[in-house]
């Protein structure tokens, strides 16, 4: 395992910011790790994408006796050769939003030994909620359990992201963005935006999100879960379903990453943020926020809408994020780009969705086909997109466009693009 | 390109204005000492409470309607800051402003009401009007409404230190992109149940009258940086991370060795909040700064865990300013992520 070169970390994490008049840099990704309800890693992620798997099954985590909604995504068991290697770290003192991510950062050494982040930009919305329940619930029980401790050292979110540096031999400043369920495109664009103007040579980045009781109940309260089939962009979708999972990306300045020979996955070229003041849950009807973030994207990509080969929606499945969100997606880029909403498969993953959702944008970049958009029957009138129904499809992707929107009005976008020389 | 401070300010438990709360901090008070009891067990916590009045004017305004105390101080704070920088927010304003919201724990007081309700009456009593505020940047989304800013809004959540890697945040942003300023704010609210998380952490102290043991306090701030302003912020450092608390000290050591870079400075501004940051942190300042006046902001207004490091920002500036000083370090420990420090100069 590489050893951190203190050095060289202190001297880049100190440079002043570039000024945004400085030469851009391009933005390579030299490797990914995830993990969500669709698998273990890359390839057996990329495989259920190919195939439209549901992965979207009953919750057996807790009690939903007593909700409307009772499926979420959750990430499937490990393999034997991985939990053995889990167990070697002492799983137990681990919450299991630490063991995803770590996991996430696994893959990503593994792909690449040499990378070394000089910062850590991760997106997250809930730390290890579930033991902040248990403590909770523990006091209203007036039980004071030795496991306390464990609780609240794993509670926050910075540990998990801490966990994973450590577990990868990776030492560097970290920042966690709490974006709602933008946090992770946010996470990506930002770091993006760190390596492209010269202020980082080499950012970790991602997001990670694990389901809990509490934030299933409060999306069932809003009654933005379905009981039914999560059918995004479909005239008769009736809402979301939770996800779950971690994803991570090595970004690095390309010619750095050509001179040491670092294979090069796929480019990040633009990124968009943008926030809607209407509500603090409800995006504005006309679409302002989403369109606002996309036509950034592009803008800083530089980047016609007619050059995207593929969308990656936010696509709850929800009535009002689709109908915002389409209306966007057909404002900018009209009915001729396939869009998807991975969401159908795995559930909305939160914190951890737009990372996740970059991963599968690389795939599909790498792979040269469009993830489907399962569970799909009737278009909806009012958005006449291109979807890509139910089945995945072979095609020409050479650039892509992942979004997510979340609580508060934050819209972010992204543009990836496959790696030309 | 340097980021400047170019306005400041505060919600705290000794009150809300810049030169007031300067005051009595330098002249010893402390904020007033209040108790929480825990309704399950009887088991009473100390704290330092902001006094809702104090924001009040706040909530006339409809979106904060069913908000939560830390979005109330957020707001007042980063109001407070922008009229300190002496800036009317319009459209043509706000399109150049962009806002970083500092959180450690976040809207505790929603979260735990909330989780009562499907703990004692179940999932389906669970209301809806309190679930959008749980989430972590709730209150850099209405900070955000009420100024109208349609572009970036970022909210991190980290340990203690958070406010300095928010300010971090900011720089860069500043550096990269089309703005002229950018709103950096850290808010925190108090609730019973993290005052036993904090207590069963052994962070915090049993007793009103201890020594040992940090106060938890309510509070915000709010640093307006941007290009032109009257205080320089040469050197931001982004943290050096710590894995257990063991590691702690040589991250420190690490953190106010490259600010410092060599030079001196008049003013240390402390993060000391009676737990093991502040052996740590004496051991570093008598090695790198040894000459320095040391304030240490914490004693008078608790501790405000994500609004902690830039109360001790606009301690330092205030300080600077009333003291005729040209330098201060802000130094920032937190409990269990990294170790952080930011240089302010009077420009040249």
């Amino acid at each position: 395992m590489p050893v951190a070169d203190f050095g060289a970390l202190a001297e880049n994490s100190l440079r002043m910011p570039a000024s945004s008049t400085s030469k851009l840099c391009r933005v390579a990704i030299t490797a990914a790790g995830v993990v969500s309800p669709l698998g273990h890693g890359m390839e057996e992620t990329a495989r259920s994408l190919r195939e439209g798997r549901d992965c979207v099954a009953p919750v057996t985590r807790f009690d939903v006796s007593r909700t409307r909604c009772k499926t979420a995504g959750q990430i499937p068991p490990a393999g034997a050769e991985l939990d053995q290697r889990l167990r070697a770290l002492r799983l137990a003192r681990f919450h299991p939003a630490s063991i995803s991510i770590i996991e996430a950062a696994w893959e990503v050494h593994a792909m690449d030994p040499f990378f070394q982040p000089e910062l850590t930009v991760v997106g997250a919305t809930g730390g290890g909620m579930s033991y902040g329940e248990a403590f909770y619930k523990a006091q209203v029980e007036k039980r004071r359990p030795r496991e306390r401790a464990m609780w609240l050292a794993n509670y926050l979110p910075q540990k998990a992201v801490l966990d994973a540096q450590e577990a990868c031999g990776f030492r560097s400043p970290s920042q966690i963005i709490a974006n709602a369920c933008a946090s992770g495109t946010n996470a990506v664009g930002h770091a993006f935006a760190l390596v492209r103007s010269g202020t980082c040579r080499r950012v970790l980045c991602g997001g990670y999100d694990i389901i809990s009781e509490m934030v299933f109940v409060g999306f069932d309260s809003l009654q933005a879960s379905t009981p039914e089939k999560i059918r995004p962009f479909d005239k008769d979708r009736t809402g979301l379903a939770l996800g779950e999972g971690a994803a991570l990306l090595a970004l690095e300045e390309w010619d750095s990453a050509r001179e040491r020979g670092a294979s090069i996955l796929a480019e990040i070229t633009g990124y968009g943020i943008s926030t809607d003041n209407h509500h603090l849950t409800q995006p504005h009807p006309s679409g302002i926020g989403p369109r606002r973030a996309m036509e950034r994207a592009l803008a800083d990509a530089r980047r016609t809408p007619a050059e995207i080969d593929y969308i990656n929606a936010h696509g709850t499945a929800t009535a009002f994020n689709d109908a915002t969100e389409g209306v966007a997606i057909f404002e900018v880029f009209g009915s001729r780009a396939p869009v998807s909403s991975t969401k159908s498969m795995m559930g909305h993953a939160l914190g951890a969705a737009g990372a996740i959702e970059a991963v599968f944008s690389v795939l599909a970049l790498r792979d040269q086909f469009l993830p489907p958009n399962i569970h799909f029957r009737e278009p909806d009138p009012a958005l006449p997109l291109n979807v890509v129904a139910n089945e995945s499809r072979a095609a020409r992707v050479r650039r892509v466009v992942s979004h997510s929107f979340g609580f508060g009005g934050a819209n972010a976008s992204i543009v990836l693009e496959e790696a030309a020389p | 390109m340097i980021s400047r401070i170019a306005g400041l300010g505060w919600v705290t438990p000794l009150g809300m204005g810049l030169d007031e709360v300067w005051t009595r901090i330098a002249a010893g008070d402390a904020a007033e000492i209040k108790t929480i009891a825990n309704p399950e067990t009887g088991r009473a916590h100390p704290y330092a409470p902001v006094p809702l009045k104090m924001v009040e004017s706040v909530g006339r305004n409809p979106r904060m309607r069913r908000s939560s105390a830390i979005s109330y101080f957020a707001v007042a704070a980063g109001l407070a800051a922008l009229e300190n920088a002496g800036l009317a927010i319009t459209p043509e304003t706000a399109a150049k402003t962009a806002l970083v919201f500092a959180i450690s724990s976040g809207g505790v007081i929603y979260t735990r009401k909330f989780y009562e309700q499907i703990v004692k009456q179940g999932a389906n009593a669970a209301s809806p009007l309190l679930f959008p505020e749980t989430v972590y940047n709730a209150p850099a989304s209405h900070l955000a409404a009420h100024l109208g800013i349609n572009g970036a809004s970022y909210t991190l959540v980290g340990d203690s230190s958070v406010g300095l890697a928010a300010l971090k945040f900011g720089e860069q942003l500043l550096a990269m992109g089309n703005l002229d300023r950018v709103v950096v704010v850290g808010s925190e609210e108090m609730d019973w149940v993290l005052c036993e998380a904090y207590r069963d952490w052994r962070l915090t102290r049993p007793d009103p009258a201890g020594k040992s043991g940090a106060l938890l306090a309510e509070g915000a701030a709010a640093v307006v940086l941007a290009r032109e302003g009257s205080i320089d912020v040469p050197v931001i450092h982004p943290g050096v991370p710590f894995f257990r608390r063991s590691e702690a000290a040589s991250a420190f050591d690490r953190a106010i060795a490259e600010t410092l870079a060599g030079r001196s400075v008049d003013i240390v501004v402390g993060g000391a909040n009676g737990t093991f940051v502040d052996r740590i942190e004496r051991a570093g300042i008598s090695a790198h700064c040894p000459d320095a006046e040391c304030i240490f902001p914490k004693r008078a207004l608790g501790e405000a865990l994500g609004a902690g490091a830039l109360m001790q920002v606009v301690t330092g500036a205030l300080a600077m300013r009333h003291q005729g000083k040209t330098s201060a370090l802000v130094s920032s420990i937190g409990f269990n992520q990294q170790a952080s420090c930011a240089l302010l100069q009077l420009p040249p």
